[in-house]
């Protein structure tokens, strides 16, 4: 049986395509001897999560604000998960996964605010 | 009668499916099955189509797999239209009553969609895709077979209601409340959201099979605009499965819920809204509509510069315009139900999102003229599909700009204008272009080419055909007839135009069955191709030999060029002669397996339980699914290793290496 | 000029190991790329839900049906559950086969737990007659919840094999990739649940 070859280098053409546009996909690592961007992660999200909590047990804002407010702390905890835990920027060659997983996001929002508008049956006289 | 036999054959075979047409249709397919059974157990086919077949997991035997599915698709709902037609010329005597032709027409649409557009689609996306790309297979090739198994059972459970159960009836579309269990309490709709469930998983499967086989598995060198034009249609199919098959999943499985389990989702009474069923139905179905159009855009934009002899006309702008078309896309599904009611607002934004896709659509047809502008161009069957298809195209496409005029389509909305508009786009746009990748690439699938004479005349067929069947109904729908009814009264004008169109139907019926014997002379006395280029192509499927061996690439090359191979060829540097036997390496190709099988039986299993609520086949069946994912996980047999020795017989057999 | 051929992919050490390999690293690709199928699945069901959600029927709404002890309860054992997966995930790429089964086992007491509570939270749902027959907002948040729920059942016995493989193989290439997937898959759900959390126990309560 044959060893398997060994390639240091990336192959040529993700190196080609790293350097013009699609240089924000090329892919990062963190080195680290403690956890502690785990660490800090779980905080923010605690911290995040109580934050919505106590607003809205306590209606600190009008309804309209609160709710901006607290989707606003949810959309930053979705940040803290991919970012912190989910490596979001790793990968072996170029990493692919941002741009759909970006384009999910937006399509995703369309569809929930598209959806209701929609079917809210409301943009005038029909 | 022991009283549990009496539930059953009545459960089974209510009389909806034993009217003399389904009895009739059910002792041919019957005596078929026992044929075959009879000669492959005479020749001792069965150990060969187990090991060979049904536990592959080569693309380009899924692909012939595929292939051969969609046909057989074809056929059934080809069957189903014509009976549809049949019906309309004669309003004074129909042929099949209203809910036999409710039937009818829901199988021919669904079928056509999901069973044969779809199908059709991934063989070629498998046959071609890995070579196009130098790659040795795709990027997950169990996966792959998965997804082919769970079409193929999810299609075999639908099929299977028109012998036992009942065929659904609601359309292809399913809108409750005419799927609402009070309203529609047989078999029939459970048959198709199961089936459906289950071919969509596989759909899914293969859209992330693919995107990532075009991200992650192109050969060096081969950067994002050097790739060819049908792998950027692949791959942006494949985007489009991934954000469309969701919505779709989420609205058939709470229809399904609806029904089996009594929740409110889509029901007249508990607050449940119908209407949102057609918003998540259509979140999937525009899409879809690119989901199958693109490939055909693929397609041409392959077959055009290869029989123009010329590079393709403003590459740059074709993947912009395809890109384009991916993302708006996702942006007009409400003008499949302006009628509605949703309001001004949002009809006029989705009425003006649907006109802009025609801008990206028309910077492709005219990216296909200026090709063909000054090029040497040979009118094969290929090129004569793409001939075809850009004035059909055209015209499919203006007339889906005039339903997208909301007042107008107040007047379109359900009438068979819209009937002929969609048939125009998809029958012109993907069937034309799906028949010309089959007549493209049918050298490389199986190393013949399809008697080019032969496919004229079933070429010719149904395009005349095509247009005696829907030109006259883009008249009928301007006089009011709508679509979906089974019959009509003879003095409002419409029998003339229905008996032409009726004709036209079975002229493209005509243009099948040539089709079919072109296929099968060709399988036998088809032109041998022997160079595996034989339309002197541009694009590295044609540095391979037809059919490319297991392991596609002895050694995959370093791309330079957008049309890779023309490149070569224009160097003097082909495969064919640059392999020296010192270049030959041991390879590694992914092991059969027969889980992918047994998975879709699974999946065949619980869907058969459901469909009449027998809980213990649904448990079974997912044990068997749990079973099967368990064994998937702890299946840790390597790759299958090719030695040298054996790729170095190969090639030198096939002339591609000095012994 | 001869052509030229491109060498084989082989191992990369300078990459983590579940990278290593080529063909794994591929199927992490594959797996964000189910991961976008699923936000569109979970997105299809908070559409319904919000669509939904003043439709009542004669059944309760959200301000009278929710309480908000369970589910903050919830929501903090899967913060936490999502936070020692991250550290499993760093115990493996330390090469501590250890760590990884310590905190991988944890993280699956956590989302059992999880999974109790949201069982027990249905229940006493339905012994107050708020089924999902009842109307369209129950139909909705029951399967929304639903679907998560089930997710992180599946991620549960999904991980159980996992450690298996783990036990029997050690830290390989493959087993690393499987359980680098399960992280992401982990995660992703933890996500999902805070938009639940947010959507439909917290904006539930804003009037």
């Amino acid at each position: 049986m044959a060893e398997p070859l060994i390639n240091r280098a990336d192959p040529e053409s993700e190196e080609a395509e790293a350097e013009g546009a699609l240089a924000f996909l090329r892919p990062r690592f963190a080195e680290e001897r403690f956890p502690w961007i785990q660490v800090w992660g779980y905080g923010g999200s605690l911290v995040l999560t109580l934050g919505a909590y106590f607003s809205v047990v306590r209606h600190v804002l009008a309804p309209q604000f609160l709710v901006a407010a607290i989707l606003a702390m949810a959309a930053g905890q979705a940040a803290l998960q991919l970012g912190v835990f989910m490596h979001l920027r790793e990968s072996r060659g170029l990493s692919w996964q941002i741009v759909p997983l970006a384009l999910a996001f937006f399509t995703a929002l369309g569809m929930i605010g598209m959806s209701i508008w929609i079917m809210a049956f409301k943009s005038g006289v029909s | 009668m022991p009283p549990f036999a009496r539930y059953l054959l009545h459960t089974l075979f209510p009389p909806d499916v034993l009217r003399p047409t389904e009895v009739g249709a059910d002792v041919l397919i019957l005596a078929t099955g026992v044929i075959i059974m009879v000669v492959m157990t005479r020749r001792h086919k069965w150990r060969h189509l187990w090991t060979e077949w049904l536990t592959t997991v080569d693309h380009k035997k899924i692909a012939v797999m595929y292939l051969i599915a969609a046909i057989a698709m074809l056929f059934r709902g080809g069957v189903d239209a014509l009976m549809i037609r049949t019906n309309l010329a004669l309003p004074g005597s129909p042929v099949i009553s209203a809910s036999e032709y409710n039937a009818v027409f829901t199988t021919h649409g669904t079928i056509m969609i999901f069973f044969m557009a779809m199908p059709f689609i991934f063989a070629l996306f498998n046959a071609v895709i890995p070579l196009m790309i130098g790659s040795r297979d795709v990027a997950f090739p169990r996966l792959n077979a998965m997804s082919f198994w769970l079409f193929a059972f999810g299609a075999l459970l639908f099929n299977m209601s028109f012998v036992i159960g009942g065929s659904p009836n609601a359309g292809w579309t399913a809108y409750p409340p005419l799927t609402e269990r009070v309203f529609n309490p047989g078999p029939g709709e459970n048959f198709y959201f199961l089936s459906l469930l289950i071919a969509g998983i596989g759909t899914t499967m293969t859209g992330i099979n693919f995107v990532v086989t075009s991200l992650r598995m192109r050969a060096p060198g081969m950067t994002l605009m050097k790739m060819p034009m049908f792998v950027w249609s692949a791959l942006a199919t494949s985007t489009l499965i991934l954000f469309a098959f969701p919505p779709l999943t989420v609205a058939l499985l709470m229809s399904l819920i609806d029904r089996l389990f009594g929740s409110s989702f889509f029901t007249l009474g508990h607050g449940g809204m119908p209407m949102m069923y057609v918003n998540l139905f259509w979140l999937f179905g525009h899409p879809e509509v690119y989901i199958v159009v693109l490939p055909a855009f693929g397609i041409f934009s392959e077959v055009v510069p290869t029989f123009s002899r010329k590079r393709l006309f403003g590459y740059e702008t074709m993947v912009l315009s395809i890109v384009a078309i991916m993302l708006l896309a996702y942006g007009t599904w409400v003008h499949h139900f302006f009628t509605m009611g949703a309001g001004p607002t949002v009809n006029a934004f989705f009425g003006l999102s649907t006109m802009l896709i025609a801008i990206p659509t028309g910077v492709k047809i005219f990216n296909w003229i200026f090709t063909m502008w000054g090029g040497r161009i040979r009118t094969t069957v290929a090129m004569l599909y793409q001939l075809a298809f850009i004035p059909t195209f055209v015209v499919g496409g203006a007339s889906g700009i005039m339903l997208a005029t909301i007042p107008a389509d107040y007047q379109f909305h359900n009438s068979y204008f819209l009937v002929a508009h969609f048939h125009n786009v998809l029958i012109g746009g993907t069937l034309f272009g799906l028949l010309s990748g089959m007549y493209y690439w049918w050298p490389k699938m199986f190393g013949r080419k399809l008697d080019e004479r032969q496919g004229k005349w079933a070429f010719w067929l149904f395009l005349t055909g095509f247009w005696i069947t829907f030109g006259p109904q883009y008249l009928l729908g301007l006089k009011g007839m709508t679509r979906r009814m089974y019959t009509y009264p003879l003095g409002y004008g419409w029998h003339t135009l229905n008996v032409i169109s009726t004709l036209g139907a079975f002229v493209m019926g005509a243009g099948f069955l040539v089709l079919v014997y072109n296929i099968v002379y060709s399988m036998r006395n088809g032109e041998r191709d022997l160079t595996g280029d034989p339309w002197d192509g541009r694009t590295l499927e044609w540095a391979l030999p037809s059919p490319a061996p297991e392991y596609n690439f002895a050694r995959i090359p370093v791309v330079y060029e957008r049309d890779a191979y023309w490149d070569m060829k224009e160097k003097g540097q082909t495969l064919a002669n640059s392999l020296t036997v010192r270049d030959v390496h041991d390879l590694e190709l992914p092991r059969n397996s027969s889980l992918p099988f047994f998975l879709g039986l699974s999946f065949f299993v619980v869907g058969f339980g459901m469909v009449f609520s027998w809980w213990i086949i649904a448990g079974l069946g997912f044990a068997g699914v749990a079973a099967c994912l368990v064994a998937v996980g702890f299946d840790y047999r390597g790759p299958k290793r090719v030695d040298a020795a054996f790729i170095r017989g190969t090639e030198v057999a096939l002339g591609r290496l000095r012994a | 000029m001869s052509l030229e051929l491109a060498p084989e992919p082989g191992r990369r050490e300078d990459l983590p190991l579940e990278l290593s390999d080529e063909q794994e690293s591929v199927k992490i690709t594959g797996f964000w790329m189910f991961l976008v199928t699923d936000v569109l699945i979970f997105a299809s069901l908070f559409s319904a839900y919000a669509v939904y959600r003043p439709r009542v029927a004669t059944g309760p709404g959200p301000l009278e049906l929710f309480h908000f002890g369970p589910a903050l309860l919830e929501t903090l054992l899967l913060l936490t559950s999502s936070f020692t997966v991250g550290i499993a995930i760093y115990e493996m790429r330390k090469g501590r086969p250890g760590g990884v089964m310590a905190w991988t086992i944890a993280t699956l007491a956590l989302g059992a737990a999880f999974v109790f509570l949201e069982i027990h939270e249905f229940a006493s749902y339905a012994a107050l007659g708020a089924t999902w027959h009842q109307s369209a907002f129950l139909s909705a948040f029951y399967v929304l919840v639903g679907t998560h729920g089930a997710h992180v059942s599946f991620g549960i016995l999904w991980a159980v094999t996992l450690l298996v493989q783990l036990a029997r193989r050690g830290l390989t290439p493959v087993t690393a990739r499987k359980l680098y997937t399960f992280s992401l898959y982990w995660h992703f759900l933890d996500v999902v649940w805070v938009f639940i959390f947010t959507v439909v126990y917290l904006m539930g309560k804003i009037a």
